[in-house]
C-alpha cells in the first residue's frame, strides 16, 4: 500500500477539490522530519462524500488540516473549484476559506466557553456580511443576521430563543457538536471537513448526529470530506472511500465495493479486525501483528510491507502506484487481493492464518 | 463446563453506590446483581453514565470513601470482601482480584521502568526478592506477546506504543496469578487492528488461567463475540441480563434494542438510515420516579413514568429484563403500537412515522 501517483484523479472540471500530490512534513528536532503525508492525491465531485479511513497516525487528520492550508502542506496542490489554495496568500487565502468549514472531535474543546451559542453561530457572518441571503437567487435583500442564525440552528434541530443565550458548558457532546455544525452551515461552505465528527459521543447520539449529517448534505447539497477511524461509520455515510496507511493511499474507490471486495491486503485485514455482531464468537488470529511503524523511519517501497502477509523483495524496493483494478477503484499494491482463479492459494495464505477457529 | 456445586468466583449482590454531589446524592449503581463462574467472561454494556465502571470500581474497592457510599455484597470466592480488615483486604485487591483500565499511560507511572512495575506486586504480595521478580516480569512480559522482553523490561511507559503500554498493564494485572480480572474498556482508546489483538490476547490469557473476566465496554460488538454473558446497564441500573447468544437473538429490553439498531454496522449498505434514540442520556441527580428509560422509549405507557420495572424473567430461564412492556412480546409490541397510532408516549416523546419504524431505509 502506501502507494503514490495520479492515476485516481478524474478531470478536474467534474470535480470539486482536488488534492495532487500532497506532502506535510513536520521537523521534529535534532534533524528529524515527521512524513505524515507522502505523495497523497485524491478528488471530491460536488455533493459527493469522500471518507478518509486509516489507524491513528496514518495521516487524515494532517490531510484535511492541508486540504485547509493548517499549515500549508510542504508541498503537492490543493484545487478548489479551479483555484490553487497552495498559491493564494493573506486577504484571498482568507476569503477562499470561508466556503471550507471543518467540524472537530471534540465539540466542546472547539467552542469558546466564555461565548453565548447564538453569538458563536453569529460569528462567521459579522465577519462575512454578504452571506447573509438564505438563498442566492432570492432576489438579493439581505435577510437579518438573526433569522439566518436561525434557519441554520433549526437546520440542526436546536432552536434560537431556547438556547441562544446560553453557554457550551450547558450542552452535552452530542448538543455542542450541533452548534458546531450550525456554526460551519452558516456561511454555505462549498466544502464541509469532518473529523472524527461521532467518535467523542455515546452510541445514541453518534446516530443522530450521522442522520443529521446526511439530511443536511441532502438540504444545503454539501460536498464532504469525511475523516473516521472506525470502519462502519465511514461506510455509512460515504459515497467513495480513501484507505491510508502511514502517509499514503492504499486504496480508494466506491464505498461497496471497498467493503465488498477490499483489494489491498490493509484493507483486508483492517475489516477483518472489525468486531462483529453477527458472526458468532470471535475468531482468534493475528489479522495484523504489531504495531505500525513510525512515521519517522517510515519502511522503504511500500510502507506496509512490514506487517504485509502478501509482501517480497519487490515490495521494498518499489513504491507501489495506485493503479485501477476495477471501473473507479485504485489499489496501490503489487500484489492486490482480486480474485484470480489461478491463484486461489495466495488468497488463503494471505487471510488463512486468520481464520483458523479456537475452541469457544 | 462448569460443575454447578463449584462456588462462583464473583457474586455481586444488590450492589449500590451514590456518590455525593453539590446537587445531592447521585445513585450512580442501583442494585446491581451478578453471578460469574470460574473461566467465563461477564460484559457489561452501557453508554457514559449508565453505572458501568462505576460497578467495577464498586466491585474493586476503588472508590474514594469520603464522597462515594457503597453498598450490598461482593463475594470473592465465597469470601465477602467488603467486611475484611484493611490488612486482609490488602492480599485481595490487585492480587486475587485485578483490574485493567481504559488508558494505560495513565495507569503506569511514567518514571518507573515497566518492569519493576510489574515485579511490584510479586515483591510485596509474593515477597519475591529482586532477581525473582525480575525473571516472573520478563516471563510476562512474553506470556503477553511483546517481543524482546528483556530490553523492554528496562523502558519507560512512553517508549512503548499504545498497544503495548496495553500488553503491560495486563502483564501487571496478572503478576499475581489472579482469580478474577475486570477490564474496563481495555481496548477503547486503541486502533481496531490492536483492539483485536489486545481482546484475543485477554481471551488466550482466560482459558489458560481459567480465571473469570468482566468486559467493561460501550460497544455491543465487542460483547457479542467475546462474552458468555451480558448485562445491559442504563442509569445505574441493569435494564437486560442473558447469555450473550440469547441476547442477541432476542432483544428484549426497548433500551438494548434501541442500542444496537442505532449502532453503524459494516455488514449494512452503505448510506443506511441509521435509527436513533431521541432525547439524550438521564441526569442520574434529577432522575425522576419510574423508568429511567422511559422519557426515551418508544414503548412507554403511564404505568412506566411511575413504577420502578423490576429485573425479572419470564421464560424461566437465564434471560431476565427491567421493562412492563419488553419487545417481542404481547404487551410490548401492543403498549408500541398503541403508542405509534397516538403519535406520541406516555412520557410525552413524539413518535414520527419514520423514527419509529426503525429500519426505514434512506
Amino acid at each position: 500500500m502506501a502507494g503514490v501517483g495520479t492515476a485516481q484523479l478524474r478531470p478536474s472540471d467534474e470535480v470539486l477539490l482536488q488534492v495532487t500530490d500532497l506532502y506535510v512534513e513536520h521537523s521534529a528536532g535534532r534533524r528529524r522530519t515527521v512524513r505524515a503525508v507522502s505523495g497523497v492525491s485524491f478528488d471530491v465531485a460536488c455533493g459527493e462524500t469522500l471518507g478518509l479511513v486509516g489507524e491513528s497516525g496514518c495521516g487524515k487528520s494532517s490531510t484535511a488540516r492541508a486540504v485547509l492550508q493548517l499549515p500549508r502542506p510542504t508541498s503537492g496542490t490543493v484545487t478548489l473549484d479551479g483555484t490553487d489554495l497552495t498559491t493564494l496568500r493573506g486577504e484571498e487565502l482568507r476569503r477562499v476559506r470561508s466556503s471550507l468549514q471543518m467540524i472537530f472531535q471534540d465539540p466542546l474543546a472547539s467552542l469558546n466557553p466564555r461565548r453565548r451559542v447564538a453569538d458563536i453561530v453569529r460569528e462567521g457572518l459579522d465577519i462575512w456580511p454578504d452571506h447573509r441571503c438564505l438563498d442566492a437567487d432570492d432576489g438579493g435583500t439581505p435577510a437579518p443576521a438573526a433569522d439566518r442564525v436561525r434557519a441554520v440552528l433549526d437546520s440542526v434541530g436546536m432552536d434560537l430563543d431556547e438556547i441562544g443565550g446560553r453557554r457550551p458548558h450547558e450542552f452535552s457532546g452530542g448538543q455542542a457538536q450541533r452548534i458546531c455544525i450550525a456554526r460551519a452551515l452558516m456561511l454555505d461552505p462549498q466544502v464541509l471537513i469532518c473529523d472524527e465528527p461521532v467518535s467523542a459521543l455515546d452510541v445514541s447520539i453518534q446516530a443522530q448526529i450521522l442522520n443529521l449529517l446526511e439530511d443536511l448534505k441532502g438540504l444545503y447539497g454539501l460536498t464532504m470530506l469525511f475523516i473516521a477511524h472506525d470502519l462502519a461509520v465511514v461506510k455509512s455515510v460515504s459515497d467513495r472511500v480513501c484507505v491510508m496507511y502511514l502517509g499514503r493511499i492504499c486504496e480508494i474507490g466506491p464505498t461497496e465495493a471497498i467493503f465488498d471486495r477490499p483489494a489491498h491486503p490493509y484493507t483486508d485485514a483492517l475489516l477483518a479486525s472489525v468486531p462483529q455482531i453477527d458472526a458468532g464468537p470471535a475468531v482468534a488470529g493475528d489479522v495484523l501483528t504489531g504495531d505500525p511503524p513510525s512515521p519517522f523511519d517510515a519502511p522503504t517501497g511500500c510502507r506496509f510491507r512490514t506487517r504485509c502477509p502478501r509482501a517480497t523483495e519487490r515490495c521494498a524496493e518499489q513504491v507501489p502506484e495506485l493503479s485501477e483494478v476495477s471501473a473507479g477503484r485504485f489499489v496501490a499494491c503489487h500484489f492486490p487481493l482480486t480474485d484470480e482463479p489461478a491463484h486461489p492459494a495466495d488468497d488463503d495464505a494471505a487471510v488463512g492464518h486468520s481464520t483458523t477457529p479456537t475452541s469457544p | 463446563m462448569n460443575d454447578p456445586h463449584e462456588i462462583p468466583t464473583l457474586v455481586v449482590e444488590d450492589l449500590c453506590t451514590s456518590f455525593a454531589t453539590e446537587r445531592g446524592p447521585l445513585q450512580a449503581v442501583d442494585g446491581v446483581s451478578f453471578t460469574l463462574r470460574r473461566g467465563r467472561t461477564l460484559g457489561v454494556v452501557g453508554e457514559s453514565g449508565s453505572g458501568k465502571s462505576a460497578t467495577a470500581r464498586s466491585i474493586m474497592n476503588l472508590l474514594p470513601p469520603g464522597t462515594s457510599a457503597t453498598t450490598g455484597r461482593v463475594l470473592l470466592d465465597g469470601r465477602d470482601v467488603r467486611s475484611l480488615s484493611r490488612a486482609e483486604s490488602r492480599h485481595v485487591w490487585g492480587v486475587e482480584a485485578a483490574m485493567v483500565f481504559q488508558n494505560p499511560m495513565t495507569s503506569l507511572n511514567p518514571v518507573i521502568p515497566v518492569g519493576r512495575q510489574i515485579g511490584e506486586g510479586l515483591r510485596y504480595h509474593r515477597k519475591l526478592s529482586r532477581a525473582a521478580a525480575g525473571r516472573r516480569a520478563r516471563e510476562l512480559l512474553e506470556q503477553v506477546g511483546i517481543a524482546d522482553p528483556e530490553r523492554r523490561l528496562a523502558e519507560y511507559p512512553h517508549q512503548l506504543s499504545g498497544g503495548m503500554r496495553q500488553r503491560v498493564m495486563i502483564a501487571v494485572a496478572l503478576a499475581c496469578d489472579p482469580k478474577l480480572l475486570i477490564a474496563d474498556e481495555p481496548t477503547t482508546a486503541l486502533d481496531v487492528t490492536v483492539q483485536k489483538q489486545i481482546l484475543d490476547l485477554l481471551d488466550r490469557l482466560r482459558q489458560q488461567r481459567r480465571m473469570a473476566m468482566v468486559l467493561i465496554t460501550h460497544d455491543l460488538s465487542v460483547v457479542a463475540g467475546r462474552t458468555d454473558d451480558v448485562i445491559v446497564m442504563y442509569a445505574g441500573r441493569v435494564v437486560e441480563q442473558a447469555p450473550t447468544r440469547q441476547l442477541f437473538s432476542a432483544m428484549r429490553h426497548p433500551y438494548t434494542q434501541a442500542l444496537f439498531e442505532s449502532i453503524p454496522k459494516v455488514t449494512q449498505p452503505s448510506h443506511t438510515r441509521l435509527r436513533i434514540i431521541q432525547g439524550r442520556p438521564p441526569d442520574l441527580a434529577a432522575l425522576g420516579p419510574g423508568c429511567a428509560f422511559a422519557p426515551r422509549c418508544a414503548h412507554a405507557q403511564p404505568r412506566c413514568c411511575r413504577e420502578t420495572p423490576p429485573l425479572s424473567g419470564s421464560e424461566g430461564a437465564d434471560a431476565r429484563h427491567a421493562c412492563f412492556y419488553p419487545a417481542g412480546t404481547t404487551v410490548g409490541e401492543a403498549a408500541l403500537a398503541a403508542n405509534r397510532a397516538a403519535g406520541r408516549t406516555a412520557a410525552g416523546l413524539a413518535l414520527a412515522a419514520g423514527a419509529a419504524a426503525g429500519a426505514d431505509v434512506a
